[in-house]
């Protein structure tokens, strides 16, 4: 008989995530992905108008912030059929394209490297051999042992405050841990470099979006960031160098710095090069529009599907093949909860029957999460990088299919080891890698239309409801840094008649369907060794390496429900 | 002639100085975020030294809290500059618990939470992050088992202070936007008799969080608020008074529609929505991401995110007024009001015509002698 | 015998037309403020605020005095006049004013003042006046919520969003402007019909009675 844990709350993560396991002979055998918070924002979302979904949706979640903003805005744009201007299209694949980077490096260093980095024991290391070390990675400047001294009297001196802060209680001297000295504390300098960095390049992010988090300049339409280079007020050619500043520091950053840390941590642990497989299926709706038109051919990363990690098939993706399922989530179909249903006809009414507060374990037979599993063509589908890299890889991208080969080759380990916890760590980083390139392409381009006089950033044929048809719908996209996220708009009267999203974290984090086949957690938890029960940082190595992104992935969608109102309040 | 001379500046500690040195934070830098910090709590520079002496000698305990939120205001805390989160981590506050970036987990990670509420009872600041749903028992937001209405009760109740951060802690926010279908509370409805302070915003502008917690810091309790529980450094003035564009809104000189000549030159945004006129926070004064820019700098309206119940109250977004309730979403408060005064003419109108036509109703008017 | 009797004292005549100019420009200002546009070389915006705030002044003195005539003024000034329904023959006379008014009935009752029907819609009025007051004077204390109307209406904001605020503010306006089609319509037809001096009553005072008509 084994042993039954849970780990709640997986921290490092956006939002509300419990994982249970049941671990025999030091291995899991079986695990359930529960999440445990849930707001309505669909249900909220219906009756308003259609032109502000996006501050709404953008609300899902303030990690992955701008990515609800766009799958919301192009749904609008796909119902009611509107082009935006080429300058918009620039604008927003700058703006995800940072988004990516930004988010790729936090998770890697600030969500993700304390599974694999021990901080503690950076406190041994020598800074010289340190400097060696990050030395023989990258020609970093600021790699000198002055430096790495620096970190570790910082490091010392508030671990010997006694008080740990958010470093207490972790899994410190675990024997998972296998990093030399020198490499945790180059780490731990770059999680405070990275601390820096990202706050710095997000700044992209406030000159063309206002803000960040929750940047506010997404119009349907386009943008209502103006372009000109004849004023004070929009983005000018001072602007433009700023912002050429920002990718360039971001660039080097990832090309110096998190590339290489990623190869030499990945290095110490190649055997999770053969953990953590999950389900073997990839969704990639495809984004960055490569011409004025967004048509799906000219996407940067295509759209594809491939089943059963077989590479040399990609499908072509149809969204109409999307359903979802209840039958393991605190909610109630109409027409029974053994049916799948496609996003257009989903109706929601949540249910919860799971134990009540305070309790230890979820009832896992029946319902035990707030996350529905969707599934295409009836099969869980992992999203994210890692997917995005293998339908691209597959559909014969040269850039992609050149940067993995250089990684796999780095690592000496062949395709096979990126259907793994370690492949979608080093996916992530393949995937940041080529967008901070891409990303001053766009700028240039976006550059070259104010030099031609092209300053239209919004197109506002349709802005006035009145010129709506009275019903439309419409599917919006966006591979979100977390994968695929689709968002579903039924358009009735000016209004918002039903409003629903398929996020990334809903296809990673669902839990079983009716035919009782696991979500891509689940599946990837599923021989993973555990060596110490009551300190699980196998499963956090696994869970995080998906990124989990909990409060985007927990919403109430309304098809034609009306039951959805008779919630009460205490 | 009278002699200009620069302000004095207050000398700081030359000890405190060469710590923060130590911990690789240079004098000028430190002395530059005494100074900013100063500033945006409004309190003169002779406070500088009280500052710098405040952010030196108290870490402060800290328990941050998610609940129904988007991890948004964590987020901007990330972005903070003056100071960064790397020197509020591990230099200015001890963040006894924060499930974003705390490294421990699962159990560990609630032990640290219990340890941190036993040892600095009544003495922690409590940070609370999104709404508290109470529908249903509180079964739509769970931690470690246990409901968020149970845990904000508990750490809450037992802090010196709490602050909550963004529009769902501290009005709500979007969860409760209408119709509120998890019962979302704020954390003051939640746990009435603690002491919060608001820091509204979608999210909160990073700089009033540390400004705030150095006030705490400085003077041991919190600073000033208006009635809304807001204080009143960040949220005393509207955004319409402090607009950069202000003068354009003076002048009648509007954007009337995105990417046209006006919005490219910066005109005022009122008519595209803008709802600065009924929001209160320093936004144009601070900006957000290092003072790079906000959101009408950027050419799009402000959405009133500082106000309670904005959501509901300042959508639509792209119009000046809201919703008339109970009619269509076409039909303008103008529209209506138009249809009102026309139905009254035709009304009359035609009681006119009636009156015209009447005969024998015994009026003065029939008494009438006709002259020849 | 015909009577001319000074019915509508100055203070009544004064405000009256105060009110009645006050509703106008606020209302235009007050659109223009909603639905503004440039006009080169103009303030334009400063202006119509300006106007509409000095404007709102002065009908918040003119409302208040009239307030105040209510307590002394003649019979026909005093607030007894806008409730007609508290006697028997006030309540007798307003269901004959209706009834004449929707043409379901032919007599109406002769009064010196105003009609009940009448009183009553000026009650209306009057209520309508506040609630322009109090949410106008409001709205413009936020420029300074530590000012005197800031302060005066401190409790206002946590009870109605700022938003409700201005959308009633607004529909009201719309409101009053309804009234003022009516008024003009009612006042004219009454002239037309009792031919008693009801429009030159409210420029001179006098209206002419006929004493058995009562």
């Amino acid at each position: 008989m084994g042993k039954r844990i849970a780990v709640d709350p997986i921290t490092r993560i956006e939002g509300h995530l419990r994982i249970e396991a049941q671990i025999e002979g030091g291995k899991i055998v079986d695990a359930w992905s529960s999440s445990t918070a849930f707001r309505g924002i669909e249900t909220i979302l219906k009756g308003r108008d259609p032109r502000d979904a996006h501050h709404f949706t953008q609300r899902f979640c303030g990690v992955c912030t701008t990515v609800h903003s766009m799958a919301s805005i192009r749904c609008v744009e796909d119902a009611l059929k509107i082009q935006i201007p080429d300058n918009a299209r620039l604008i927003r694949n700058l703006v995800m394209a940072i988004q990516n980077v930004q988010d790729h490096v936090i998770h890697f260093y600030h969500l993700h490297a304390l599974d694999w980095v021990d901080i503690t024991s950076a406190l041994k290391a020598d800074p010289a051999a340190t400097a060696k070390l990050a030395q023989s990675l990258s020609d970093w400047p600021k790699s000198s042992a002055t430096y790495f001294k620096g970190v570790q009297d910082r490091i010392a001196a508030f671990v010997g405050t006694g008080r740990l802060g958010p470093f207490a209680n972790a899994y410190w001297g675990h024997s998972a841990y296998r990093l030399p000295a020198e490499a945790n504390l180059m780490a731990v300098a770059h999680y405070l470099e990275a601390l820096e960095w990202q706050k710095d390049v997000i700044r992209i992010h406030a000159i063309l979006g206002s803000k960040n988090p929750h940047p506010q300049t997404f119009l349907v339409g386009g943008m209502s960031i103006p372009v000109d280079p004849d004023s004070q007020n929009a983005i000018n050619a001072d602007k433009i160098a700023f912002i050429g500043k920002l990718l360039k520091k971001a660039k080097l950053f990832v090309e110096k710095v998190y590339i290489p840390d990623l190869l030499a941590v990945a290095s110490f642990y190649k055997a999770w090069a053969g953990i953590g497989a999950g389900v073997g299926n990839f969704l990639c709706y495809g984004d960055f529009p490569m011409d004025e038109s967004g048509r799906v051919e000219s996407f940067y990363l295509p759209r594809g599907v491939i089943m059963g990690k077989d590479l040399a098939n990609v499908m072509p993706m149809d969204e109409a093949k999307i359903t979802e399922y209840v039958t393991h989530s605190w909610y109630r179909y109409g027409s029974g909860d053994k049916v799948g249903l496609h996003p257009y006809d989903g109706e929601t009414a949540h249910a919860y029957n799971g134990p009540k507060p305070p309790y230890d374990f979820l009832d896992t037979d029946g319902k035990y999460s707030w996350v529905k599993a969707p599934r295409y063509l009836d099969q869980p589908m992992e999203v994210g990088p890692l997917a995005r890299m293998v339908v691209a890889f597959s559909s014969g991208h040269a850039e992609v299919q050149a940067t993995v080969k250089m990684v796999l080759d780095r690592l000496g380990v062949g395709p096979e080891a990126l259907f793994s916890t370690l492949g979608r760590t080093a996916a992530r980083g393949i995937e940041t890698l080529l967008l901070a390139q891409k990303s001053e392409l766009w700028l240039q381009q976006l550059a070259d239309n104010m030099g031609r006089g092209i300053l239209a950033v919004h197109n506002g044929d349709k802005w006035d409801p009145a010129t709506w048809p009275k019903e439309a719908r419409g599917f919006g996209y966006h591979e979100a840094p977390r994968g695929a996220l689709g968002h579903w708009i039924r358009i009735e009267s000016g209004a918002i008649g039903n409003f629903q999203a398929v996020v990334p974290s809903t296809w990673n984090a669902g839990p079983r369907d009716a035919a009782g086949q696991r979500g891509p957690y689940e599946e990837a938890l599923i021989g993973t060794p555990v060596a110490v029960s009551d300190q699980p940082l196998e499963i956090l190595r696994t869970i995080h390496s998906f990124d989990p992104c909990l409060a985007c992935a927990v919403h109430v969608l309304d098809g034609r429900g009306t039951e959805i109102v008779q919630v009460k309040a205490l | 002639m009278p002699q200009h001379s620069p302000p004095q500046e207050q000398p700081l500690d030359e000890k405190l100085l060469q710590r923060w040195e130590a911990r690789g934070v240079s004098r000028r830098d430190f002395i530059k975020f005494c100074a900013t910090l100063t500033a945006t709590l409004a309190l003169p520079a002779s406070f500088i030294p009280q500052i710098a002496e405040a952010i030196e000698d108290k870490r402060l305990p800290v328990i941050w809290m998610e609940f129904q939120g988007c991890t948004g205001d964590t987020e901007a805390l990330l972005r903070a500059n003056q100071p960064t989160v790397a020197e509020i981590v591990l230099d200015l506050l001890t963040l006894e618990y924060h499930e974003t970036i705390m490294a421990a987990a699962g159990h560990q990670a609630e032990e640290a939470k219990s340890q941190a509420l036993e040892k600095y009872k009544g003495k922690y600041l409590a940070v609370v992050e999104g709404s508290i749903p109470t529908a249903d028992g509180g079964v739509y937001c769970t931690v470690g088992g246990d409901s968020a209405l149970n845990i904000v009760r508990k750490i809450c109740g037992n802090a010196a202070a709490t602050i909550a951060v963004g529009n769902c802690a501290a009005f709500g926010g979007l969860p409760a936007a209408a119709p509120n279908p998890t019962g979302a509370i704020s954390v003051k409805d939640a746990v009435p008799q603690a002491t919060v302070l608001n820091l509204p915003g979608c999210p909160l502008n990073a700089d009033n969080l540390t400004a705030t917690i150095v006030h705490f810091l400085t003077f041991n309790q919190l600073p000033a608020t208006d009635g809304l529980g807001r204080p009143l450094f960040a949220y005393g003035k509207r955004i319409h008074d402090n607009c950069e564009r202000r003068a354009h809104f003076d002048a009648g000189q509007y954007a009337e529609a995105f990417g046209d000549a006006g919005h490219r030159q910066g005109y005022c945004l009122y008519k595209l929505g803008c709802k600065g006129p009924e929001t209160f926070h320093n936004c144009p004064t601070i900006r957000y991401n290092e003072g790079v820019s906000w959101p009408v700098m950027a050419g799009h309206g402000c959405i009133g995110c500082a106000e309670p119940g904005f959501w509901d109250t300042m959508s639509p977004f792209y119009r000046r007024l809201p919703q008339v309730p109970g009619f269509p979403v076409e039909a303008t408060a103008d529209k209506i009001g138009v249809g009102l005064v026309a139905a009254t003419a035709v009304a009359f109108g035609a009681h006119a015509v009636g009156s015209a036509f009447r005969k024998g109703d015994a009026m003065e008017s029939d008494k009438v002698i006709k002259e020849d | 015998m015909l009577e001319i009797r000074y019915v509508w004292e100055w203070p009544v005549r004064i405000t009256h037309w105060i009110n009645a100019s006050s509703v106008i420009l606020l209302s235009a200002t007050g659109l223009f403020i909603a639905h503004p546009f440039a006009i080169i070389g103009v303030e334009t915006m400063a202006w119509a605020r300006l106007v509409h705030i000095v404007v709102a002044y002065a009908f918040l003195c003119s409302v208040l005095f009239r307030f105040y005539w209510m307590l002394v003024g003649n019979q026909h000034a005093s607030w007894r006049a806008f409730i007609p329904w508290l006697t028997a023959e006030g309540r007798r006379n307003f269901v004959k004013m209706l009834r004449y008014y929707t043409f379901t009935g032919k007599k109406i009752s002769y009064e010196v003042g105003h009609n009940p029907v009448a009183a009553l819609a000026y009650l209306g009025i009057f209520a309508l006046f506040i609630f322009q007051i109090v949410s106008g004077f409001a709205l413009y204390g936020q420029y300074a919520p530590e000012g005197f109307w800031g302060g005066l209406f401190v409790i206002l904001n946590p009870l109605v969003s700022s938003q409700y605020l201005r959308l009633s503010h607004h529909m009201v306006m719309w409101m009053l402007l309804g009234f003022l089609v009516n008024h003009l319509y009612s006042a004219w037809l009454m002239d037309v019909k009792e031919r008693n001096g009801t429009m030159s009553g409210i420029f001179s005072g006098y209206r002419y009675i006929e004493p058995e008509d009562l």
